[in-house]
């Protein structure tokens, strides 16, 4: 009696826990002509007032600020990106280990992060006036932050491009800044790219690979996922979404079934070379890895939700059709 | 040397507390401390030490001090030197509870927050629950049947975990970081949620001395002697095991601590579980401190998980006590 009531209630807790939410981007090309450039951080431009301004995060929760933020904290890399992309640079004054770009951002003291333990007391201590945090800091954090009197916005993660500029928007108001310009260059960017992919008929198949410490069991981007949006924008078909799951794990008979003729290695900044993929066992009928077509790239440009999306974009455009991108 | 036990114990807790209050991202010295106790110091380490250090302290005491004691107490219920408090699935019944309450998105509220640490405390407890009943044979509970069913339904819980944690990705970090023990998100909620179920837990064991002393002698002497066996380990298992999954619930799962500390004090001070009990309980309570301390900082600014820094810092700890026991057939 005990063993059904228990197997009728694990089913139960499985059944809850098996819905993912998966949502698939999609995005109408607007071709518009203009020169392509990296970005960069611009030079720092005097904030404007932010008085006694009242804003609703991502989880529903109302902040108010009282005047412009001159001493923000940052809690994850994207956000420090995005702080720094729109010209706040000079109102950060520490942000979580993880964050290396820009140069500059490396030089301001860490508040922890890594195994997922922030040190609240070292965020308390620099006595911030605004901490940013983002989907990947944990409610409990926000409220222990929130309980500590430091005011917390909590940025969600964007799921399309156009969402990435709305953060932007987001945090250019909490911080008084305007970003119209900022915007108006990465859609002309990425309106570039649209422009040159459009002709094209011809989308080769790309595995993207974000970790292969197993080979014969790598992961890859699936649907939901930034990866996947900028592959197909660049003008590709990602093998990752023979799935629904975001992060899946495909098996080595799945890349051969569909046969990539190019490969992206994500994984690049962890050592992984173009020559170390040629001499694994059994992916030497993969069509990327005949015509040797394996090219490194900087995840960070494409798990970093931020405007070095653009970047990535634009990287990965060259990557899939060389012919067209210089 | 005879040494005095409580005092000693005692004194060791007091300077783990002081170093768990003292240190930190900023250096707080004990003459300060004495002036913010007294209302008198600097108004930002006055609320770095009331609202993080104190509250962290606190909890990482009680914490220490539950596993210990329970883990003494286990010891002396399956009489076997490897029991710790997690023998019967009260670990991975936790952190089944908590991933699976993770899985679900809870309301940014004070009962949405509460939601994980209530759902591994329960979790715990009903593995617990099951286990005993699926060791119960006719009216006695065998303890090689209660070790047995605890490693099966234990082995279960953690699998079934570790599913869960590959099915929602997004939530994995959160999982691991929970599973691997850290004591730094919590607060004065916290302590006062676990409080009352530590005070009881504790405080049941602590009574039953003797009735300890008496299980060691085996089932049918014990019973023998005019002792209720299947009443008192009853009581005894539920006391020690609310103990465990107020403290798991959240701290996550801290290891070690629960096995080693209660041998430590044997080796030290002899098996007598009048004694050994509260000694434990004290005791763990400094070991936990120490290791706290520690955690935060070998890395700094970084914290690691506590978890990892009681077997890292305490197995060797343990090995020289080992070694340099005067008593060496001590158990």
């Amino acid at each position: 009696m005990i063993r059904k009531t228990l197997i009728l209630t694990l089913l139960f807790a499985l059944a809850i826990t098996g819905c993912a939410p998966a949502s698939s981007p999609t995005e109408a090309p607007a071709p518009v002509a203009t020169e392509i450039s990296a970005t960069e951080a611009p030079a720092t431009e005097a904030p404007a007032a932010t008085d006694g301004l009242t804003f609703t995060d991502d989880m529903g929760r109302e902040i108010t600020l009282t005047g412009t933020p001159e001493r923000i904290v940052s809690l994850a890399p994207s956000t420090t990106e995005i702080l720094f992309a729109i010209g706040a640079g000079a109102q950060v004054v520490g942000r979580d280990e993880f964050s290396d770009y820009p140069e500059e951002a490396k030089a301001l003291p860490s508040i922890g992060g890594s195994f997922g333990e922030y040190n609240v007391e070292a965020i308390v201590a620099l006595e911030p006036d605004l901490v940013i945090a983002a989907e990947i800091n944990t409610p409990e954090l926000v409220k222990q932050l929130e309980d500590l009197g430091v005011t917390v916005y909590y940025l969600g993660n964007p799921l399309t491009l156009e969402e990435m500029y709305g953060k932007l928007e987001t945090v250019a108001e909490l911080t008084g800044h305007d970003v119209s310009e900022l915007v108006s260059s990465l859609q002309a960017r990425v309106a570039a790219v649209d422009e040159k992919i459009m002709p094209l008929s011809a989308r080769p198949n790309v595995f993207y690979e974000i970790d292969a410490s197993d080979p014969s069991k790598p992961y890859t981007y699936g649907p939901g996922t930034f990866g996947d949006l900028l592959i197909t924008r660049a003008g590709g078909y990602n093998i990752g979404n023979v799935t629904t799951d975001p992060y899946p794990q495909l098996s080595l008979e799945q890349i051969v079934v569909e046969n990539p003729s190019i490969i992206v290695l994500g994984d690049s900044m962890w050592g992984v070379t173009p020559e170390s993929v040629l001499e694994r066992a059994g992916w030497e009928s993969i069509e990327a890895v005949k015509s040797e077509q394996i090219f490194p790239i900087d995840d960070n440009l494409i798990s970093r939700p931020g405007p070095r999306l653009v970047d990535g974009l634009e990287a990965l455009a060259k990557i899939l059709h060389p012919g067209v991108f210089e | 040397m005879k040494p005095k036990p409580y005092l000693s114990s005692f004194f060791l807790l007091l300077i783990a507390f002081i170093l768990s209050l003292a240190i930190g991202s900023v250096f707080i010295s004990p003459v300060e401390l004495w002036k913010i106790l007294r209302g008198l110091g600097d108004e930002t380490f006055t609320f770095i030490i009331w609202q993080i250090r104190l509250p962290r302290t606190v909890l990482v005491a009680l914490t220490g001090a539950a596993l210990s004691g329970s883990g003494a107490a286990y010891q002396g219920l399956f009489r076997n030197p490897l029991a710790d408090p997690f023998l019967i699935g009260v670990a991975s019944g936790a952190g089944l509870g908590a991933v699976i309450a993770m899985s679900i998105q809870w309301p940014y509220s004070f009962w949405g927050l509460m939601a994980i640490p209530m759902s591994a405390f329960i979790a715990a407890l009903i593995t617990v629950f099951i286990v005993y009943f699926l060791a119960r044979v006719g009216q006695t509970i065998p303890t090689t049947n209660l070790i047995l069913a605890g490693v099966a339904f234990s082995s279960f819980a953690t699998s079934l975990t570790s599913f869960l944690m590959l099915r929602s990705t997004s939530e994995v970090r959160r999982a691991l970081g929970w599973l691997l023990g850290g004591a730094s998100q919590a607060g004065w909620t916290a302590i006062l949620a676990i409080l009352p179920y530590i005070i009881i837990g504790l405080g049941i064991l602590l009574i039953n001395g003797h009735r300890f002393n008496l299980l060691q002698f085996g089932d049918d002497q014990a019973q023998q002697l005019g002792l209720n066996v299947t009443r008192t380990k009853t009581i005894l298992l539920i006391a020690a095991s609310l103990a465990t999954a107020a403290a798991v619930a959240f701290s996550g799962i801290i290891g070690f601590i629960g096995l080693i500390v209660p041998h430590v004090i044997r080796i030290w001070f002899g098996g007598d579980y009048r004694r050994l009990i509260p000694l434990s309980i004290i005791g763990g309570a400094s070991a936990l401190l120490v290791s706290d301390v520690v955690a935060r900082i070998v890395l700094a600014p970084q914290e690691i998980p506590v978890g990892i820094i009681t077997s890292l810092v305490g197995a060797p700890f343990f090995l020289w006590v080992l070694r340099t026991a005067k008593n060496q057939g001590y158990w």
